[in-house]
């Protein structure tokens, strides 16, 4: 019986616990709400001692990596947008969020603009980030708005607690180094080489479910209601807070059948002009990119943007917050912006913070 | 259950440990019910097409060796799968077997007896012919029922359509029994070893039964013969380490061919032989390459696990595939892939038509027929005929046609002739492939067609899915390297201890990098 256990089966396993003991050693963090799916409300946002907060990225589906003050410095406009992969954007400095800091801050708003978003984030998993974005004393929540992900959000829910199971389906996964290899090369091998209509096609990883449940009118409709209860809902606990809320509705580009392009809110202009109201500002994507080169703009027809794009939007809610100053609560200017000093520019907080890559 | 669910890695170490725990005679029943709850799992009904090929065989091959059981008996096994119809019945409902089905197995069951006991009035000397034509005939009825029945069917209507006649019969819904053709293909050849003499009787119907429901071959092969794995089950292994090791590392090994290359490459096979795909000769390359890779590793990644399966109960199964992508001739490749079948169809068709022992021309007609017939094997359509008939001239070529029937077959030294017999007739084997990839005859032709078509702005991009298709062949390729030098595709014992441990983690890691998938194999539906 002794020989059972051969030297290469022992380099096997002494291999693989090396490596598991070690990724739980020195990558906990990684580890931390990895297999909730976007589930656990302390996912993404780790306090520390020293009373600031950070925001990390795990290689999974987490935060940019961002930090900030628990305890807001009197006069600083923080600003918390949560959303999916369209807020996010294809970089921190180049989605709208930080953009839109920027611009408040040339506007002599002390902001401090914070980007939650998190691709593939429904109504349903944004409520989690914003049930605990919530105890951060935001002065102002952008709630970037879109019916796209709620099948994801399900789907999640169910691995969730499908994952939490004694199920044995789950057993390999639940070794970390073996979750963590298997989502490396989904993300670094699968994604940028097998063509999306491919993956879309067969795929892998209940796309094909997805794909026939973006197809069926029924469930269309039913998902689309869950995704405007859920967004109603997590306006109602933003303005339960008496925070005041920016509802960007998201557009995607799509093509007809002359291959003309165009641009469609699939009904969310309605739901946010019909939540708008006192606190609630309501921004149309839509609207905001009207008229401008929308085949230059988008960058694919799931309406995600170029950084131009996201200049746009930036803009266009810098200009809402300034319209609607007074009832933000954000302080007059002293001087006007043509007449501002050089130095009142750069005595402006530059905002959140943003940890330096290891 | 399939091999690579997780239901199979409960239930196999639960059979393996108490397989080894057993006294000697109680295993092969452990082995046995075991097989049947395999098969169950799919679909309890079908395990009557198993119990009813196991009945008919194990009485005539006793009745061709002159040891025929007593009436009594024989009704009580022929009525086994109307008793099993009878139990789902009564017992599982949700198996859905009607009163028709239950009357329909009780009929045969008579059929079988009436027939077997007719036999036996017979003279002597005239009774194994006829009990021998009453298993093919009782075995291919079952195959040729389920499996082609629709086909010939609708082929007859489709033929009638041509010469203006309509004949509108309703096509049967009939669903395919998993692992028919092996397991009906593995009891004949018993039988008609027994009738050549050349397999001992199996007079015991445990053993019997086991050999005919083995669950590690039950549904994809090896299709293995009695006079290899009868002894195997009558003698009983003791419990050896080599074993587990053996065992383990063969199904290491097709864990990796069948999650690792397999499946990844049957995302692009897929693709490019979708009816809707526009193909360009970018990816009539890759989807051909593509699914080259995945066939091979799909069906030789199951057999390894059915023989580490197997192995881990002290039980050899025969190598199924030894390198057929490094075939120089197409009788070369026969004997490299799907071993099993390709001798089957050699001892049980080819040479009783004659073999290669007639005239050149009888010889020429009995490999058509052969490979005819084994393209039709594959699956009931008409595009595994034209393969079938692909290989079937392929062979003829090699035979008769200069330069290539100077190309030897036999796998002997490499000569400077191999650089290009080799590759030459990987790109038949390829062709071949797309014939039995394509979903139809006219896609066959759009594919040929794109062929001829090299522009990259048709279709998607192709150069970063062929880096997705060398990711995943390329470790393969390396481990036939290191398994060359054994002529075994799963042996590596020859490599040193810890590079050898270094080649199993990281097999362990590929495999798990390729997720949670649990598809089907592809000979299933064979």
């Amino acid at each position: 019986m002794r020989r059972l256990i051969t030297p290469a089966c022992l380099v096997v396993i002494c291999l693989l616990g090396l490596a598991e003991l070690g990724a739980r050693v020195f990558f906990a963090q990684d580890i931390s709400g990895r297999f909730d799916y976007g589930y656990n409300p302390q996912a993404g946002f780790a306090e520390r001692a020293d009373g600031t907060v950070e925001l990390f990225r795990a290689g999974g589906r987490r935060f940019y990596p961002q930090t900030f003050q628990r305890p807001r410095a009197p006069g600083v406009f923080r600003i918390f947008v949560v959303g999916d992969s369209v807020p996010r954007g294809a970089g921190l400095k180049k989605a709208y969020p930080w953009l839109l800091g920027q611009e408040l801050r040339q506007h002599d708003i002390r902001a401090e603009s914070i980007n939650l978003a998190v691709p593939g984030y429904g109504a349903r998993r944004c409520q989690i980030v914003l049930q605990k974005a919530l105890t951060f004393e935001p002065s102002l929540i952008i709630l970037h708005f879109d019916d796209y992900n709620k099948w994801e959000d399900e789907r999640e829910w169910r691995r969730s607690q499908e994952f939490k199971g004694w199920h044995p389906r789950h057993w390999l996964m639940k070794i970390f180094i073996f979750r963590r290899l298997y989502e490396a090369k989904l993300e670094k091998v699968f994604w940028p080489l097998v063509p999306e209509e491919i993956r879309l096609r067969y795929a892998v990883n209940d796309a094909d479910a997805q794909v026939a449940a973006g197809q069926d009118p029924k469930e269309i409709a039913a998902r689309i209601k869950l995704a405007y209860d859920t967004a109603v809902q997590n306006v109602a606990m933003v303005r339960a807070r008496h925070i005041p809320v920016i509802l960007v509705t998201q557009c995607r580009l799509e093509q007809d059948g002359h291959h003309r392009l165009y641009l469609t809110d699939h009904g969310l202009d309605a739901l946010g002009k019909s939540l708008a109201g006192p606190g609630v500002y309501h921004v149309s994507m839509k609207e905001v990119l009207s008229g401008q080169d929308i085949k230059r703009i988008f960058a694919n027809f799931s309406g995600h943007l170029h950084q131009e794009g996201h200049q746009l939007l930036a803009r266009a809610l810098c200009a809402k917050i300034e319209l609607e100053r007074a009832a933000l609560g954000i302080p007059a200017p002293s001087v006007t912006v043509a007449e501002r000093p050089q130095e009142a520019k750069t005595a402006a907080p530059a905002g959140p913070s943003v940890p330096r890559k290891p | 259950m399939s091999f690579i669910s997780w239901q199979y890695f409960i239930f196999l170490p639960v059979i393996i440990i108490s397989y080894w725990l057993l006294p000697p005679r109680r295993r092969l029943l452990l082995v046995l019910a075991g097989s049947y709850f395999f098969y169950g799992c799919w679909d309890v009904r079908f395990l009557a097409l198993v119990l009813a090929t196991t009945v008919i065989d194990y009485n005539c091959g006793l009745s061709i060796a002159g040891r025929k059981n007593r009436p009594w008996q024989v009704l009580g096994l022929a009525l086994l799968p109307a008793a099993w119809c009878l139990g789902c019945h009564l017992g599982l409902p949700a198996a859905g077997i009607s009163d028709n089905l239950l009357l329909i197995s009780v009929g045969l069951g008579l059929a079988f007896f009436g027939a077997h006991e007719a036999i036996g009035l017979l003279a002597r000397g005239r009774r194994p012919k006829y009990y021998l034509v009453l298993s093919v005939v009782f075995c291919l009825a079952i195959l040729g029922f389920f499996k082609y029945f629709n086909f010939f069917v609708g082929s007859f209507q489709s033929m009638m359509g041509v010469v203006g006649v309509r004949a509108n019969w309703a096509l049967l819904k009939i669903i395919l029994p998993v692992g028919i053709s092996f397991y009906t293909f593995q009891s004949l050849g018993y039988v008609i070893d027994v009738y050549r003499g050349q397999s001992p009787v199996c007079a015991d119907f445990l053993t019997f039964a086991t050999f005919d429901a083995f669950f590690p071959q039950l549904v994809s092969g090896p299709i293995e013969r009695g006079r290899n794995l009868i002894p195997q089950f009558e003698k009983g292994a003791d419990f050896r380490e080599s074993h587990i090791q053996d065992g383990l590392r063969l199904i290491l090994v097709g864990l990796f061919k069948k999650i690792f290359v397999a499946d990844n490459c049957a995302i692009l096979a897929n693709y490019a032989f979708a009816s809707q795909t526009t193909l360009n000769g970018y990816w009539a390359v890759i989807g051909v390459v593509a699914f080259a890779f995945q066939i091979y590793s799909d069906f030789s990644g199951y057999t390894d696990i059915a023989r580490g399966s197997a192995r881990l109960l002290g039980i050899n199964l025969m190598e199924n595939f030894k390198f057929p992508y490094t075939s120089r001739t197409p009788s070369e490749f026969w004997g490299r892939w799907h071993i099993s079948l390709s001798t089957w169809f050699r001892d049980y068709l080819y040479i009783p038509l004659g073999g290669n022992r007639g005239t050149r021309w009888e010889t020429l007609r009995n490999l058509t027929i052969v490979m005819l017939l084994a393209g039709l094997w594959h699956g009931a359509d008409w595009i595994f005929v034209l393969w079938g008939a692909y290989h079937g001239v392929l062979l003829i070529l090699y035979r008769v046609v200069p330069p290539f029937n100077r190309i030897p077959d036999k796998d002997g030294a490499w000569t400077w002739r191999d650089v290009l017999a080799v590759p030459l007739m990987l790109l038949f084997t390829l062709v071949g492939w797309a014939i039995f990839r394509s979903p139809s005859v006219s896609f066959l032709a759009a594919w040929f067609g794109a062929l001829g078509h090299w522009d990259s702005s048709l279709g998607l991009s192709w150069e970063s899915s062929s880096l997705w298709l060398l990711f995943h062949i390329l470790p393969l390729i390396l481990l036939q390297v290191l398994t060359w030098k054994y002529r075994d595709e799963a042996t590596l014992t020859h490599v040193p201890w810890l590079a050898r441990g270094l080649v199993y983690t990281l097999m362990i890691l590929l495999i798990v990098s390729s997720g949670e998938q649990d598809k089907e194999f592809i000979y299933f539906q064979f």
